[in-house]
């Protein structure tokens, strides 16, 4: 067997689709175009920087990408950050609650922000876009009430969730993303609720008339997508050493960036979770890469939006 | 005479051919009725007319000179006014400002309010609406206040430059007082030099005030007589075609007990409520013109619609107390073992853009339990498989996405659907629309032998041929109203388009 069809075989059994390789090939071309113009590209220093900023998008692009499958959207995701770290900050250093229930605590307000948009967005009907942008506003709102608008200093009995393991290199929080990508590309690919998702993302008419009831599907994806966006406030937190309430602003966007170049339709129905982290990877390798060549902040910025619609481009050129 | 409008050799197919050559021509100064059954070809041949559509081949003159508009825009500039069935009408503006939309005058790059609201009134005036309802958003109008602000709208156009006036069911929610106040206004502009082409269900009303009358059946245009030699029997001869060759299976069939019971259901689209009784065994069908509460009847058997009342009961599901089951939502429906098919394949039927394993499996996922249950990939590759063979679906295997596959073999995938599940009431919307020939066969095989499997199916259509052909008794619904059910060898197709027709007779003074 050639070698070329045989890796092809084998990323087929990970479940890897084309469309998931291409990306994949993107980011493998876009690393080795700076690891050759870049002078310490390849370097501990530079996969570290990478490495320490992955997580908390990582996580909430995740959440993202589930959403966008299933229709909706869920701008809230950058606030969440902030007012689970905020309630992390507040309830560990100053209320001195233990770590765990701290971080819990965290989570758990992220899943009710999530509950919130759910139930308003599935049972009363209405547009997601617009409850979601109003929770963006509450969520930061309360973020800055609760931290009185000042950062929460909580230092490195916290920091160790962002600090690399000995011998492994990669951190804790890394560790978590990782995990939390298997999880969710499995339960989009190989679970009921995944399948009900893309069904109710292609065409919510036809899925009720199928059968399915929509509403407590999208409700819990939107819970999903909240409680990922408290994990991402918890990794925050940890890795800044303290609660910043202005943490993460505009981070929505960023997640939604990368699950559209990584493949996941603005119209719902289709998209793929690791096409969405091997996003968050492009998104990561191409700001440390311009950074490196010495590339301006506004160029960056130029360049970055440029390959954001190249990536639609070619998106809806292969899906003709 | 000269004539305004000319049309010879029109061709349009979408799935299958609707227009076959159509021939007509509309004289100057007439009023011309076109009426036909359902899918007869009568909206197509307005939309090409009015330019929303182009025509496959033939030719179009309008008032000698060829006519090939590509727009709406470019067809009104030249004199076709068009007062559409499906009301073109924008929710949240004015009524004033509904009806100049296309023409809204202007002073100083500004709406002229005191001009729109002056010829407004005159409008208004003219075809019988309060003066108050001027500035009123549309949406708070009634529905025969909205079909007179459509048709207001098209006489906004001069007279002077309007050479063609296209009414497409214009009485439909009019009072016969309204109607005959708009039948006088047309006779006037007759006698002003516009052409009128008027189509209709309420035949009286075409025979009554068109000075010609053509039947469009099957794409073609099968009669044109002055309305003066014709009645409404001889026009629904017409309209159905040659009357089909009696086949040996007239005989009523047997069918068992009662497996679907429908109690006084009705729903806001469905007003009058309706009983029924579907059978084991049994194909019922629902005939009816389109707009005549058909899909809203299966729609709310399924538990769909709003404020709806009434019962629907599957009846032997299990033993005992347990034997019965009241169905009140989509999900309950296809938990219990009914299956709806919906009319309009793509945005109620199909996953596009999704495999057809995962189309054909989705409705029994619900089997594996919810949520976290994990898909079984095997399994479902191979029941594809099966019912690709069964079924004889095209296709180049289970994971081909489901937009590849002709309409035919789409429409197949959906009935797999439903055999996946193993559904004991089927609920069919126009299941052979937009099919070629031959899945229409393979589709009424399939059809009859899940009846001869026990399976109670309810089906919707527009062909005539089609439900005398599979049913064994037939429900008539006109007007949003069940009108009448026939039982296999008592009906004929005209008696069944009589009833159809039975409550579009125009109505007494609202």
């Amino acid at each position: 067997m050639q070698p070329a069809t045989k890796l092809l075989k084998s990323a087929r059994e990970l479940s890897l689709s084309f469309d998931e390789l291409f990306i994949l090939l993107a980011l493998v071309i876009l690393t080795l175009f700076f690891g050759l113009t870049a002078e310490n590209f390849f370097s501990m220093s530079t996969l570290f920087s990478i490495l320490a900023q992955l997580p908390t998008l990582t996580v909430i692009t995740i959440g993202m990408t589930l959403v966008l499958i299933s229709g909706g959207i869920d701008l809230s995701v950058g606030s969440v950050v902030a007012l689970s770290s905020a309630i992390i900050g507040i309830s560990f250093s100053v209320l001195e609650l233990p770590f765990f229930l701290a971080a819990v605590l965290g989570i758990f307000a992220g899943g009710c922000v999530g509950l919130v948009n759910g139930i308003l967005g599935s049972y009363f009907r209405l547009p997601i876009f617009i409850v979601t942008l109003g929770m963006l506003e509450i969520s930061r709102g309360m973020t800055y009430m609760i931290t009185t608008s000042q950062t929460v200093y909580i230092g490195p009995t916290i920091q160790w969730l962002s600090l690399p393991i000995p011998g492994l290199g990669i951190s804790v929080s890394f560790v978590i993303a990782l995990i939390v990508v298997v999880v969710a590309q499995l339960l989009l690919t190989r679970t009921v609720f995944g399948r009900y998702l893309i069904a109710i993302g292609t065409n919510e008419t036809a899925a009720k008339i199928s059968g399915i009831r929509t509403e407590p599907y999208l409700a819990s994806v939107l819970v999903v997508s909240g409680m990922l966006a408290g994990i991402g406030g918890l990794m925050s937190a940890s890795y800044l050493g303290a609660s910043d309430p202005n943490a993460a602003i505009g981070l929505e966007l960023s997640a939604i960036a990368a699950a559209v170049i990584g493949g996941t339709s603005l119209m719902g129905g289709r998209g793929s979770v690791i096409g969405a982290f091997i996003g968050v990877l492009i998104i990561s390798v191409l700001q440390n890469g311009l950074a490196q060549l010495g590339v301006s902040e506004p160029s960056k910025r130029l360049i970055t939006g440029m390959v954001i619609i190249l990536a639609v481009l070619i998106d809806r050129w292969r899906h003709r | 005479m000269s004539s305004c409008l000319e049309v010879a050799g029109l061709k349009k197919s979408f799935a299958g051919p609707i227009l076959r050559g159509l021939k007509l021509q509309i004289k100057a100064k007439t009023i011309h009725g076109l009426v036909g059954e359902n899918g007869a070809g009568k909206s197509t041949f307005i939309n090409i007319v009015s330019g929303l559509l182009d025509p496959d081949g033939g030719s179009v003159k309008l008032n000698g000179r060829s006519f090939k508009p590509r727009s709406r825009r470019e067809s009104l500039n030249q004199g076709v006014a068009l007062a559409s069935q499906e009301l073109s009408l924008i929710d949240n503006l004015s009524v004033a400002e509904n009806i100049f939309l296309s023409a809204l005058p202007t002073k100083n790059c500004r709406i002229d309010i005191a001009e729109l609201r002056y010829n407004a009134k005159e409008l208004l005036n003219m075809v019988g609406l309060e003066e108050r309802l001027l500035e009123a958003p549309v949406v708070n109008l009634s529905l025969a206040e909205k079909q007179l602000v459509e048709l207001a709208k098209a006489l906004s156009l001069p007279i002077d430059q309007t050479s063609l006036l296209i009414l497409d069911e214009p009485t439909a929610a009019l009072s016969s007082f309204q109607a005959e106040r708009l039948h006088n206004i047309l006779l006037d502009w007759a006698h002003q030099g516009v052409s009128i082409l008027y189509v209709s269900h309420r035949l009286e009303d075409v025979l009554s005030v068109c000075d010609e009358v053509s039947v469009l059946h099957d794409g073609e245009i099968k009669l044109t007589t002055a309305a003066s030699q014709l009645t409404s029997n001889r026009l629904i001869k017409v309209m159905t075609g040659k009357e089909p060759q009696r086949q040996g299976q007239d005989m009523p069939r047997a069918y068992g007990d009662t497996r679907l019971r429908v109690e006084d259901l009705s729903s806001r689209d469905l007003p009058q409520s309706v009983s029924l009784e579907c059978h084991s065994g049994e194909i019922l069908g629902v005939a009816g013109l389109s707009g005549s509460g058909r899909s809203e009847l299966l729609h709310a058997i399924y538990g769909f619609g709003l404020e709806r009342k009434g019962s629907v009961i599957l009846c032997g599901v299990g033993q005992g107390a347990k034997s019965q089951v009241e169905i009140n939502s989509p999900s309950e429906a296809v938990k219990n073992g009914i299956g709806l098919i919906a009319e309009d394949r793509k945005s109620q039927g199909i996953f596009a853009s999704q495999t057809l394993s995962m189309n054909v499996t989705v409705a029994g996922l619900g089997k594996l339990g919810k949520g976290l249950n994990a898909l079984l990939p095997d399994r479902e590759k191979q029941r594809t498989m099966h019912l690709i063979s069964s079924l004889k679906i095209k296709c180049l295997g289970p994971s081909q996405d489901i937009d590849r596959l002709s309409g035919g073999n789409q429409q197949k995938a959906l009935l797999a659907r439903w055999l996946e599940v193993g559904a004991s009431v089927w609920l069919l919307d126009e299941p052979t629309r937009g099919v070629d020939a031959e899945s229409k066969l393979a589709i009424y095989r399939l059809l009859r032998e899940l009846r001869d499997r026990g399976v109670a199916l309810i089906i919707v259509s527009s062909e005539m041929d089609e439900l005398t052909d599979v049913c064994d008794r037939i429900l008539v619904m006109s007007n949003k109203k069940h009108v009448d059910t026939f039982t296999r060898g008592h009906w004929s197709k005209t008696l069944l388009l009589e009833a159809a027709f039975s409550e579009y007779k125009t109505k007494e003074l609202a």
